[in-house]
C-alpha cells in the first residue's frame, strides 16, 4: 500500500523502496488535512467538542496488549476467575477494571491440549481493542484476512507456528458484536509464578491465537 | 392459579431465540446488493449453534443505513466444519470457523 | 465474471482469496490517525456515523479506492462523504475549511 509511510517489518528484511519515510517536518499530508477539517467543521458545527477527541485519544492510549496480558495471568492462576470469564469475557474484563468503552461483546477463546484458537476479520478489522489496544497491519491487510479462514495451518506457519494435524484449529471470524481474545496455554516451567511475571511472558499475537506464549520470547 | 397466568405470557415478536445451543442450521444463500455482513465463503454453509449471543439486537446491516432501532433479533455463533467449505482444505477434518451470524441469515438444517 | 457477481459481492468480502504470505509488518500511529481513529469512536457513541455505518461507507468507496487508500484514509474520506449526506457539513464547506488548514500548516512552516 503505497503512501508514504514507513511501515515497520519485524521478521522480514523488507526493502522500503519507494515510501519515503515521514519526519516531524514533513508537510501535513492530504488526509491529514482532510481529518483536521472534518474535525474542525464539526466542532463549528456543535457536534463534537475537541475535549470529546481528546479524551478518546487517552483512552486509546491506555488499551495496550499489556491488559489482555494481565487478564490471562489472572486466568492461568485463578480457576474460577477464568471460569466466569469463558462464560462472559466483558464481564470478566470489567472484573478487573477494564472497561469496555463500545457496545461491543467478548468471548475468550482457551487453548488446550486439543484445540487452538485464532481470530481474524475478514470483513473488515474487527478487533478486541478495549482489551489489547489498536490492531497491527498484518491483521487488516489482505494476505491474513483472506488466508486465515481458508488455509490456517499455513498461515500459523508463516508465525513459525506448527500445529500438529491431531489439535483441531478453530477459526473466529468477527462480523458482528463479538469480539475474541484468544486465552493461550501456559508454558511448562511457570510454576508457583506471580501473576506480574506470567503476564510479562503474554504477547499481543499469542493473544491474536498466532503464536504460543513461550518462556523463549520476550513479551511485545 | 398463578401457573396457568405464567403460561399464558406471550413474548414479544421475535423476542425469543428461534434457534438454541446445538441446532443445526444452514447459512441462507441469498446474494445481496448493498451492505452485508455475511461473507460469502459461507453462503450455504451448514453448521451447529455453539452460542445464543443476549440480549436481541438491531440488524447490523439495517444499522449500516442508520437505522439504529427497530425490531431485534438474535445473533449466534455458529461452528462449521472448515472442509465443508472449502473443495481442497488442507487440514484436520475437525478443524472449524466460528462466526456470529444475524437470525435472518439462518435457516434450519 | 458475470457483472452480477461484481455487483453482488462487496470490495472487503475476501475470505478464502488467494493472497500472498502474511508479511508482519506494523506502525506506529501518526497523531492524525490516532485522532481520527478517536474521531470514529467519538461519532459512533454519539450515534452520529455508527460504526456499521462508517463500514458502509468504506464499502462505498468501491474496489480500485479501497485498494489504493490504505487504512485511516479510507475512513476519513469515508466520514466526509457521510457527513454530506447527513448534512452536517456540505462538500464545499469542507473545501474551503482544507484550504484553510493548508493555508494555517504552510504559515507555520513558514514561521
Amino acid at each position: 500500500m503505497a503512501t508514504g509511510k514507513h511501515y515497520h517489518d519485524h521478521d522480514h528484511g523488507h526493502d522500503h523502496g519507494d515510501h519515503a519515510p515521514i519526519t516531524a517536518e514533513s508537510k501535513p499530508g492530504y488526509y491529514e488535512v482532510m481529518e483536521t477539517a472534518v474535525r474542525e467543521l464539526l466542532t463549528e458545527k456543535g457536534y463534537i467538542t475537541p475535549n470529546d477527541i481528546r479524551h478518546q485519544i487517552e483512552v486509546l492510549d491506555s488499551r495496550t496488549p499489556a491488559l489482555g496480558a494481565a487478564v490471562v495471568a489472572r486466568a492461568w492462576v485463578d480457576p474460577a476467575f477464568k471460569a466466569r470469564l469463558l462464560e462472559d469475557g466483558r464481564k470478566g474484563c470489567e472484573e478487573l477494571g477494564i472497561t469496555f468503552y463500545d457496545d461491543t461483546q467478548l468471548i475468550v477463546l482457551e487453548n488446550t491440549p486439543d484445540v487452538h484458537n485464532l481470530i481474524v476479520c475478514t470483513l473488515c478489522s474487527c478487533y478486541p481493542r478495549p482489551v489489547l489496544g489498536l490492531p497491527p497491519d498484518w491483521y487488516k491487510l489482505k494476505p491474513y484476512r483472506a488466508r486465515a479462514v481458508i488455509e490456517p495451518r499455513k498461515v500459523l506457519a508463516e508465525f513459525g507456528t506448527q500445529i500438529p494435524d491431531d489439535v483441531e484449529i478453530r477459526v473466529s471470524d468477527s462480523t458482528a458484536v463479538v469480539r475474541y481474545l484468544v486465552l493461550p496455554r501456559r508454558p511448562e516451567g511457570t510454576q508457583g509464578w506471580s501473576e506480574e511475571r506470567l503476564a510479562a511472558l503474554v504477547t499481543r499475537d499469542a493473544m491474536i491465537g498466532v503464536i504460543p506464549v513461550s518462556l523463549d520470547k520476550e513479551a511485545a | 392459579m398463578t401457573a396457568s397466568i405464567l403460561q399464558q405470557v406471550k413474548a414479544g415478536l421475535n423476542e425469543l431465540p428461534a434457534f438454541a445451543v446445538g441446532d443445526r442450521v444452514r447459512v441462507a444463500t441469498r446474494a445481496p446488493i448493498g451492505h452485508y455482513r455475511v461473507p460469502i465463503y459461507l453462503r450455504g454453509g451448514v453448521g451447529v449453534v455453539e452460542r445464543v449471543i443476549e440480549p436481541a439486537l438491531v440488524d447490523n446491516e439495517e444499522e449500516g443505513y442508520g437505522r439504529n432501532a427497530g425490531n431485534k433479533r438474535h445473533y449466534y455463533r455458529i461452528s462449521i466444519p472448515l472442509p465443508t467449505l472449502w473443495h481442497d482444505y488442507q487440514g484436520s477434518h475437525r478443524d472449524e470457523l466460528h462466526i456470529e451470524i444475524y437470525e435472518t441469515w439462518l435457516e434450519r438444517a | 465474471m458475470a457483472t452480477e457477481d461484481f455487483v453482488s459481492r462487496l470490495p472487503n468480502d475476501i475470505g478464502g482469496f488467494e493472497a500472498g504470505s502474511v508479511m508482519r509488518v506494523e506502525h506506529v500511529l501518526e497523531p492524525w490517525e490516532k485522532r481520527c481513529h478517536a474521531l470514529a469512536d467519538v461519532l459512533d457513541f454519539k450515534k452520529l456515523i455508527n460504526t456499521e455505518e462508517k463500514r458502509k461507507g468504506v464499502e462505498a468507496l468501491g474496489e480500485m479506492l479501497i485498494g489504493k487508500l490504505p487504512y485511516y484514509e479510507r475512513w476519513i474520506v469515508a466520514f466526509s462523504n457521510i457527513s454530506f449526506t447527513k448534512g452536517f457539513f456540505t462538500p464545499t464547506q469542507l473545501a474551503e475549511k482544507m484550504a484553510e488548514v493548508d493555508a494555517r500548516f504552510a504559515e507555520q512552516d513558514a514561521a
